[in-house]
């Protein structure tokens, strides 16, 4: 791929750290994850609740508060090169970028609208401010809102008066208003059933081809991942493990975990029963030594308890995490 | 808001009853302006005479016709619960909102003046600041003083609403899309909370309207200013009640219970508007 990447992150730390009655905990939520989005691109991050999904693009937004902290390593945009991560920037570069540049459609976005405000008058607090001028703030934005196919009257509506697929739209609307380059939806289609889920995601894919703006987009459901993303990155306990072209993780996962992620989902025609894997997610206060999927892993080998696996890249755009596989493939 | 309260008084007793009496008593003050007599002046009028044509509600054993004086009396009464109300609304709606939305040592200290004031026997703070200030006592001073001591209920409530707003998810988004502190509380949490303070202004209307003619009753006040508790003041003191001027203390007593019962009714209204079970359950549904 010739573009070149408009986030890059490379070995991010972030964990919750807590201190009571003299006792420290450490919950490493975030462990040494690298990867890049590229300017133009969908990017999928997918993973079971609990996996750091959410903690994840957290981080790289630059939203943490204690007790989460950013531990070490690096989350750096393409528009704000000298700055290591939005979590260490000055408010005044992160107040600069946000919205304008970076917009973030948080988890449970159906909320986002202030119930007593009017849909206008949430517009005018969120992206008046970055767009500066008011004079044709009221044009734009019934323009941008034709965009997502939703009439200009909704401006005066309050957000109970409106479905869940309007207000979803307008939350998309409000979030890419100022034609922000990169764009981070945590799981912003959860809540809707399938039949909106699909008019929402067409319209997100619609918007980000027209504004050219590259999206971060997390969720735990693979379905989405399959409509939506051009390449996607599997988590597992705050970990990376497999990344990959979204049609390759679909074809062709190399990863344990991947691999029964994907043997899970119900195939029109398969009779076939769906296994689960054995146990549960580790409890990351606690975390498995070594590969932190090896207690549950149907291939694990004694290296696996001892030594974390690196992501080795196997094939081009393909990257693995695990030994097995990358032992094999050596 | 005009449809609001249609619905209102269509269909809600307590709200249409409330506000036919609150309609009795702004007009009573509104009449004030027309006064024949002004408020004052003694013996402008034969003293004693009972309820008649001429002075509706009799006359006083002052020389004042009831009912004139009346008009000025609810219209200072209800003045000052106005402005008691106006301005403990600002101490709790800044306060309560500051101290949810913010959270750690700000609300530690706030909340610890709050509770302060909530333990504070409120009676004998007014009789002694009535016996400190003596005769530099007025009204508007007294509804300072009691604006600053009769906000902390409500300011508790105002942050527990602030507390559970501060979770929302429009409230983080508010911050990350940049707005300041006062521009989240204004803007985003104060239209939240105005239904609640509309009915807690009610409550804090009759608190302050109770205790300012407790105090007037006592003498406790500045009883030249006609209220109503400065009129039952003076017919106290001229042992109305012995001499049979009955009309002298029942007709200020009727119009201060009248608008008592109406605030009260338009509070307790407002609520079920403010409230969806509390109307659902009204109608015979909602969960039981």
């Amino acid at each position: 791929m010739s573009a070149a990447p408009i986030l890059q992150v490379r070995n991010l730390r972030a964990a919750f750290r807590t201190h009571h009655f003299g006792v420290r905990r450490d919950v490493p939520a975030v462990d040494d994850i690298s990867f890049d989005v590229r300017a133009n691109e969908i990017y999928g991050l997918a993973g079971e609740s609990s996996s750091g999904k959410t903690t994840l693009i957290k981080t790289i937004a630059g939203v943490i508060k204690p007790p989460l902290e950013l531990v070490g390593g690096s989350a750096r945009f393409a528009f704000l090169p000298d700055c290591e991560s939005l979590a260490q920037a000055s408010p005044a570069a992160v107040a600069a970028i946000r919205w304008s540049k970076l917009a973030y459609i948080m988890q449970g976005s159906m909320n986002v609208l202030n119930p007593v405000r009017r849909i206008g008058k949430t517009f005018e607090d969120f992206a008046l401010r970055h767009i500066g001028s008011a004079g044709d703030f009221q044009q734009r934005v019934e323009a941008h809102l034709q965009r997502v196919r939703l009439e200009p009257s909704v401006l005066r509506s309050y957000p109970h008066e409106l479905s869940g697929g309007m207000r979803q739209r307008v939350t998309i609307a409000l979030a890419t208003i100022c034609a922000p380059d990169f764009i981070i939806a945590d799981e912003p289609t959860t809540a809707l059933d399938v039949i909106v889920q699909k008019d929402v995601l067409a319209m997100m894919r619609d918007i980000q081809g027209a504004m050219g703006a590259s999206i971060l987009f997390v969720t735990h459901d693979m379905g989405v991942h399959a409509a939506l993303t051009d390449r996607l990155g599997i988590m597992y306990a705050g970990r990376l493990v497999e990344e990959a072209p979204t049609d390759v993780i679909f074809r062709g996962a190399l990863h344990p975990y991947t691999r029964h992620l994907i043997a899970s989902l119900p195939r029109i025609g398969d009779r076939s029963e769906r296994k689960s894997l054995t146990g549960v997610p580790p409890n990351l206060a606690n975390a498995p030594p070594g590969c932190r999927f090896h207690p549950r892993c149907p291939l694990a080998v004694d290296i696996c308890r001892v030594q974390a696996p690196a992501m080795t890249e196997l094939a081009t755009q393909h990257r693995v995490a695990c030994h097995v596989v990358t032992g094999e493939a050596a | 808001m005009g449809a609001i309260l249609k619905d209102l008084l269509k269909y809600n007793i307590e709200f249409r009853v409330g506000s036919m009496l609150i309609a009795i008593v702004l007009v009573m003050s509104a009449l004030s302006f027309v006064s024949p007599y002004p408020p004052s002046d003694t013996f402008v009028v034969a003293p004693d005479a009972p309820p008649s044509a001429a002075h509706w509600f009799g006359t006083t054993s002052r020389g004042q016709d009831v009912f004139w004086q009346l008009t000025f009396a609810i219209r200072n009464t209800l003045a000052f619960g106005v402005l008691v109300a106006m301005l403990s609304r600002v101490l709790s709606l800044s306060i309560g909102l500051l101290a949810g939305y913010k959270g750690g040592w700000i609300d530690r200290i706030l909340m610890s003046v709050n509770d302060t004031f909530i333990v504070i026997p409120l009676f004998p703070i007014l009789i002694l600041f009535y016996f400190v200030l003596r005769d530099s006592m007025s009204t508007l001073l007294l509804a300072v003083i009691m604006a600053c001591l009769g906000w902390a209920y409500d300011a508790r409530l105002i942050r527990s609403v602030a507390m559970s707003l501060k979770a929302r998810e429009f409230t983080q988004v508010s911050i990350y899309s940049g707005m300041t502190t006062r521009e989240i509380l204004v803007r985003e949490h104060l239209p939240y909370v105005m239904p609640i303070v509309f009915s807690t202004t009610m409550n804090n209307m009759n608190w302050s309207i109770g205790l300012e003619v407790t105090l007037a009753v006592l003498g406790f006040m500045d009883i030249n200013s006609p209220t109503i508790g400065g009129m039952l003041y003076w017919a106290n003191q001229h042992t109305a009640v012995v001499a049979g001027i009955w009309w002298w203390i029942a007709f200020p007593i009727a119009l201060v219970v009248a608008a008592f019962v109406g605030l009260f009714l338009l509070a307790v209204s407002m609520n079920e508007y403010i409230d969806p079970r509390s109307r659902l359950a009204r109608m015979g549904g909602g969960a039981r």
